[in-house]
């Protein structure tokens, strides 16, 4: 069964999956903005904008004040940063695989041209 | 596009040939160079390698600091020499795919794709069963005949 953790941060990749949802998400960064101040640079509806954060908030990614009359909208950088962390830990671990790898690869080849036995 | 997940894509080059890269991915006398990221060591003894659909794939990195152990445990879904490897890890239900692309007789590309395989694939029975049905689909397709090039109707006349 996947955990918690898990499924918040499947729901974080399929809300960021959508480039309008990751122009929001870049919009929050600088700080907290209503509907209508997101809704700006889109060429796109009220409605339709409610529709990208409603799918942001399940994620976690946002939240909203329910008590406030505008309702701005929060980046909730934690979850964004639990959401990074998972691709730059991945990264990181191919990256320096693969550094080794290529350190091996001469090594093995340097081997082969040295002498037929040296290999490995 | 497929289900939304968490997907990742890695890129890299070696001068090497693609006969040799591919060797090293499912050598453990290979492996053991340069599997464990840096800081950490993977054990030539603790290396399992049985490259062929349904075969596992495990390995046991070693922290250099302070000793600590991380098993991996994987199986393979594909294995085409030498041009794709495929497993899934059998705790996380992550499914890497690894492509070798030969750019030249000694220069070949590595792209990784990692996969978030969702919830029905991650406990060990489903996981069986995911495998299983696989292992039916590649006898299957054994069986099936190349299919005939359905040709395109002509050009319908002008009326």
């Amino acid at each position: 069964m996947p955990t918690l953790a898990e499924e918040h941060l499947d729901a974080a990749f399929a809300a960021l999956a959508d480039p309008t949802r990751r122009a929001i998400v870049g919009r929050l960064a600088r700080g907290d903005a209503t509907v209508s101040e997101l809704a700006a640079p889109f060429a796109m509806s009220l409605p339709g904008i409610s529709k990208h954060l409603k799918v942001l908030e399940r994620s976690g990614l946002i939240s909203r004040r329910r008590a406030a009359q505008f309702r701005p909208c929060h980046l909730e950088v934690d979850a964004l940063d639990q959401t990074l962390d998972w691709i730059t830990t991945h990264r990181r671990i191919w990256d320096e695989r693969f550094d080794k790898l290529d350190a091996h690869l001469s090594a093995v080849q340097s081997g082969r041209r040295g002498g037929k036995d040296a290999a490995r | 596009m497929s289900a939304p997940g968490r997907e990742l894509q890695f890129t890299r080059v070696f001068d090497a040939p693609r006969q040799l890269v591919f060797a090293c991915m499912i050598d453990p006398d290979h492996l053991t160079h340069f599997w464990g990221p840096a800081g950490t060591s993977a054990p030539r003894q603790h290396i399992t390698v049985d490259a062929r659909p349904g075969g596992v794939f495990a390995t046991v990195m070693v922290n250099d600091r302070d000793g600590s152990r991380y098993p991996t445990h994987a199986v393979y879904d594909e294995v085409r020499p030498p041009e794709l490897l495929s497993w899934t890890e059998s705790d996380s239900g992550m499914q890497v795919t690894t492509q070798f692309v030969a750019l030249g007789p000694d220069r070949t590309e590595v792209r990784i794709h990692q996969r978030y395989v969702p919830e029905a694939f991650l406990t060990s029975e489903a996981q069986a069963g995911f495998l299983t049905s696989l292992d039916r689909l590649a006898a299957h397709l054994g069986r099936v005949e190349p299919r005939a090039v359905e040709s395109e109707p002509d050009q319908p006349p002008s009326e």
